[in-house]
């Protein structure tokens, strides 16, 4: 309590700041409200990383807000993000997409959560020209169909995983062997395909891949089958509710190797509380990590990004990397609008598939298709209930714990 | 006798009448957004957004509409039919992402297609009755979207595999009046084909499987060429809203082309209006998807909870919606194309006497 | 061969869980006739009850089943004699738009309390198990087989050997008659469905262990509930334990299959049960009534 009043102190202070300083400098009129919306899985199975993605979204516009707004030319526009809960449905998603555009006059549109009701959205923002930055749509077939006013933040599918075989490969004894475990959504399959062609030059073999339907609870044969290929590394491309019922059938059948990296899931910390004293060791590869390192042009500092948090939203723990990129797409609109200096959605998707621009997050810059294949994943592990970030070095707080240990000897 | 017989006349009238000047008003509304009559300075009475759900709304009607000539009118509880909408979506998709067919060609294999799969599965299928025939159905309905997306020819996806399916964005001029029209013109079709089947033959063979499928094979009912035939006919239509649909829509995959909760959507929609009856189906779509728009909040009337928190403001909405379920169920057993047309009237002892119908 | 073993021993344990969701689903299909789609959300209600318990109490999972049962034999009851049995005498396809609506009622207000969160309850001894070579049986899953056969044969024993028991047999063999030799039919029929929601509160204890839960979490089990009932035969409920493990076995072996069989799971199982179903509508166990 006493946190959060502080930190609506400290929010206050600002908006102090701002206007006192605002009366000296350039920017002094206040002109219209900019109206971003995205629909979001309110309720439905998606519930979870659709309010995550909201909370990314939030701490951006709160903070923009106690600045006073985005400046366009002197002028400060303040920010309004109107939700729609799309139940989880994809179909849903486009009609809200389509009230957001024609009746809320939306000036730009951040992204929705999942691949299916991204597809949908980036289809009607370019068929309405209106830019929309998306953070939760990692699936490179979206970015492939030549679409111009849809952009991601966060780094493609297929380099998920590839991290933790960069880090693999530096430790002693080396893995060598691979058994990969996919869920058989269009994500996921991509996380797969990068390390079936990865793998390869990194001095690896997958001597497994095996497909399983996308939200199982029942892995019980697949992980049989990997503890079978007896594999050095064992790869899950899934979601959280897959992840935990692997690492749960992995204990119960004694599936033993030296690493158990997944690559969704054990970032978010339910995965911690589900799972206790076994969630340890796993590693994951994750788009952000509360110790990574970057020099932000703007915005705020990963630590302070990490306090700002937890002012608002008490008892959480720390953000996970939904709530990052989610308020990374908020700002790398922002910049292009202030970099554009104007509201003309034309102009602002120029302006977006300009941007190089480093924050909190990392570097934000859109290849010809939208993606941000520049910003490299982070490694974290799981040591003693605590994430850490393991790889890369430059940006590592522990050092991996490797090999892990068999479940006997925990 | 004569009084009510007059007071239901009346009431007749004044259905059709306030019926007529909304149907047109929805039909003709969405014609101020033309380039033309905005030049001519008539006011816009219908917006993009309007488009996109009264097209929802026309593809739930052909899907309800659908559903009831093998549900309602032949009493068969299909609960597998998105499989059609799917198979209509993807026939459509693929001639248009593969074989770069042009949107209208490709259009009539839909319900072609549909149908003959529907033919196919229903030989064995409808030889079933009551729910082991709903639980089979969707047993289908389950396993073609599954194949749908995973099946791989030479290790390449057949059908798009998980990514879907991305048809290129037409040029379509004022392409949302259009497949708005389109969507409106198979509602029309949908509700025309069962106004024709209950007044056939054909028709009263399906009710008199309905009713007793011994006693219609006795009157001389081919009874399976029968009901297969009401099976594909519910199917030909569904995939027609789902060719339109993968057009209108221009990304489908599995969720949403096999969305498992249009199965009980439909059948909602149908139960909801009344089953069996020609525009009841239509009645139930219109109901529950403004509802279920006005829950969430895109109508342009909305409604405020006092003492919810924002965050539990759709979840609240979510119970409201299946409190109302709830609540026509018990309430109106009939479907509430029984209001309509002067057959009952909405009044307390109407309610009353439906609850004591059903209760035990 | 340990291999092969080991997939039987893992096919039967995930049954466990399947004969735990369909007893009580079949129990209310065959004797109600209500093919009840509030069962996955009955299902969630009883796995956040065992969650709650062991969190708050640190109770053993496996002692909370017994409170699960009796809270969720009340919710049950108390459904069907308010809401249920008001329209038990409408078509057959309304019960399928009142369970609708009223999953939905049970899932977003699992929703306004619970939250989206992902909960699993995972007590010390969960992943450990007997070894015998290289083949391993969990004592979670053994256990929750165990708890799941336990309860049918209580629900069987209920069923055949109890007073109420016979009474739900003689409505599940003709309701008129029933009420004719002075069966208090409303009673009856609640008690029935209390029974089918106790059976899913159990189950939801049992799924609470094996994986993370959320609101939400029960659908795909009325999905399997239909096949498991379905394989089995419907009104006994000696035949859903057939079903039960018959489908967890198609399961693991579907899973098996080398490369990509269990994106097939679903159209493996439903196809199966198509086939059973128009080759033997009385399922692999039950009689030709």
């Amino acid at each position: 309590m006493t946190l959060r009043n502080l930190g609506l102190l400290a929010a206050a202070v600002v908006v102090a700041a701002v206007a006192c300083g605002g009366s000296t400098s350039t920017a002094t009129t206040t002109g219209s409200t900019i109206i971003l919306g995205a629909p979001l899985g309110l309720t439905g199975s998606l519930t979870k990383e659709s309010t995550l993605t909201q909370q990314g979204y939030n701490l951006w516009s709160d903070w923009i807000n106690a600045k006073g707004g985005i400046v366009v030319n002197n002028v400060k526009h303040p920010v309004t993000i109107k939700y729609y809960d799309d139940t989880s449905s994809a179909n849903q998603s486009a009609v809200l997409m389509q009230k957001l555009i024609t009746e809320d006059k939306a000036n730009f549109l951040l992204g929705p959560y999942g691949s299916a009701a991204t597809a949908t959205d980036a289809a009607i923002a370019e068929q309405n020209q209106i830019p929309m930055v998306e953070a939760n749509g990692a699936a490179q077939s979206i970015f492939s169909q030549n679409y111009k006013y849809t952009f991601g933040v966060l780094s493609p599918a297929n380099k998920y995983l590839q991290g933790v075989l960069d880090m693999a490969a530096t430790l002693n004894p080396k893995p060598t062997t691979i058994a990969l475990l996919s869920a058989d959504d269009s994500f996921s399959l991509e996380v797969a395909d990068g390390i079936n062609t990865y793998a390869p030059t990194k001095g690896m073999t997958v001597v497994l891949y095996k497909k399983y339907k996308n939200g199982a609870t029942n892995l019980s044969a697949e992980v049989q089958a990997a503890k079978a290929a007896n594999a050095d590394i064992v790869l899950n491309s899934g979601h959280l509710l897959e992840a935990i019922a692997i690492n749960k059938a992995a204990k119960e059948q004694k599936l033993n190797a030296k690493i158990f990296a997944y690559s969704v899931g054990p970032s978010t910390p339910d995965f911690i509380t589900a799972l206790g004293a076994d969630a340890n060791y796993v590693y994951d590869g994750s788009q952000w990590t509360p110790q990574v390192k970057y020099t932000p042009a703007f915005y705020l500092s990963e630590a302070d990004y990490v306090a700002a948090y937890k002012a608002k939203y008490p008892g959480l723990g720390d953000p996970d990397y939904h709530v990052a990129e989610s308020t990374a797409a908020c700002l790398a609109l922002e910049r292009a609008i202030e970099n554009a200096g104007s509201l003309d959605p034309t102009k602002v998707r120029n302006a977006l598939a300009a941007l190089d621009v480093t924050v909190f997050f990392g570097q934000v810059k859109f290849d010809s298709r939208g993606l941000n294949i520049y910003k490299p994943m982070v490694v974290e592990q799981i040591q003693n209930g605590v994430h850490h970030t393991v790889y890369p070095a430059s940006v590592a707080d522990a050092k991996p714990m490797y090999p892990t240990p068999s479940w006997d000897q925990r | 006798m004569i009084a009510t017989l007059d007071s239901n006349r009346r009431w007749r009238r004044a259905f059709l009448i306030v019926g007529g000047i909304i149907a047109a008003y929805a039909l003709l509304a969405p014609l101020t957004s033309l380039d033309a009559a905005v030049s001519a300075n008539v006011p816009l009475l219908a917006d993009r957004l309007w488009f996109r759900i009264a097209t929802y709304i026309a593809m739930f009607i052909v899907m309800a509409t659908g559903w009831n000539i093998i549900g309602g009118i032949t009493g068969y509880a299909a609960f597998g039919n998105v499989a059609f909408f799917g198979i209509g979506a993807y026939t459509t998709g693929m001639l248009i992402a593969k074989a770069k067919w042009p949107f209208l060609a490709a259009l009539p294999f839909a319900p072609v297609v549909a149908a003959l799969f529907a033919a196919l599965v229903g030989l064995p299928l409808l030889r079933l009755r009551g729910h082991y025939f709903a639980v089979a159905s969707l047993g289908v309905g389950v396993a073609v979207g599954e194949l749908v997306q995973n099946i791989d020819y030479g290790g390449q996806p057949l059908f798009g595999g998980a990514s879907g399916l991305f048809l290129p964005i037409d040029s379509i001029a004022n392409r949302g009046l259009f497949f708005f029209y389109l969507m409106v013109a198979a509602a029309a079709i949908s509700i025309a084909v069962t106004w024709w089947v209950l007044r056939s033959r054909f028709g009263y063979g399906l009710i008199a499987i309905r009713e007793n499928e011994e006693a219609a094979a006795v009157l001389g009912v081919n009874t399976t060429a029968y009901k297969v035939a009401a099976f594909a006919l519910a199917a030909a239509l569904t995939g027609l809203a789902g060719g339109i649909f993968s057009q209108w829509n221009v990304f489908i995959n599995q969720d949403n082309a096999f969305p498992i909760e249009y199965n009980v959507q439909m059948i909602l929609m149908a139960l909801l209006g009344g089953t069996g009856t020609v525009f009841g189906p239509a009645a139930g779509a219109i109901l529950l998807q403004l509802l279920i728009q006005f829950l969430g909040g895109t109508l342009p009337i909305s409604f405020d909870l006092p003492f919810v928190s924002e965050t539990a403001r759709p979840i609240v909405a979510q119970i409201i919606l299946g409190l109302l379920l709830v609540g026509v169920v018990i309430f109106v057993p009939r479907g509430v194309i029984d209001f309509f047309g002067g057959r009952s009237r909405l009044s307390l002892s109407y309610l009353r006497r439906s609850l004591r119908e059903t209760s035990l | 061969m340990a291999n092969f073993v080991q997939l039987v021993i893992l096919g039967l344990l995930a049954g466990g869980v399947y004969v735990a969701v369909g007893v009580g689903f079949g129990l209310v299909w065959g004797v109600l006739n209500i093919v009840n789609l509030a069962h996955g959300g009955l299902v969630i209600v009883g796995g956040y009850i065992t969650w709650q318990l062991f969190t708050a109490l640190h109770l053993d999972p496996f002692l909370t089943l017994p409170v699960n049962a009796v809270a969720l034999f009340v919710l049950g009851y108390a459904l069907q004699r308010g809401v249920i049995n008001r329209i038990i005498r409408a078509p057959l396809l309304f019960t399928f738009l009142l369970t609708f609506g009223l999953n939905l009622v049970i899932i977003n207000i699992l929703l306004l309390i619970f939250g989206s969160d992902f909960r699993s309850v995972t007590p010390t001894y969960s992943g450990q198990g007997l070894e015998f070579g290289s083949v391993v049986i969990p004592y979670v899953s053994l256990t929750s087989l165990g708890a799941a056969l336990l309860l049918a044969a209580a629900l069987a024993f209920i069923l055949n050997r109890t007073r109420i028991g016979l009474a739900i047999n003689a409505i599940a063999a003709d309701r008129d008659a029933a009420q004719l030799v002075g069966i208090d039919l409303r009673h009856a029929y609640a008690v029935t469905f209390g029974l089918g929601a106790a059976c899913a509160g159990v189950a939801g204890g049992l799924i609470a262990m094996i994986q993370a839960i959320t609101p939400t979490a029960g659908e795909p089990y009325t999905l399997q509930a239909f096949v498991v009932v379905i394989l089995g035969g419907l009104g006994r409920v000696s035949a859903t334990v057939v079903g039960g493990l018959a489908f967890g076995l198609v399961e693991a072996f579907g899973q098996s299959i080398p490369g990509s069989g269990s994106v097939f799971a679903n159209a493996i199982a439903f196809g199966l049960m198509v086939l059973v179903l128009v080759t033997r509508p009385q399922g692999l166990m039950g009689r030709l009534r």
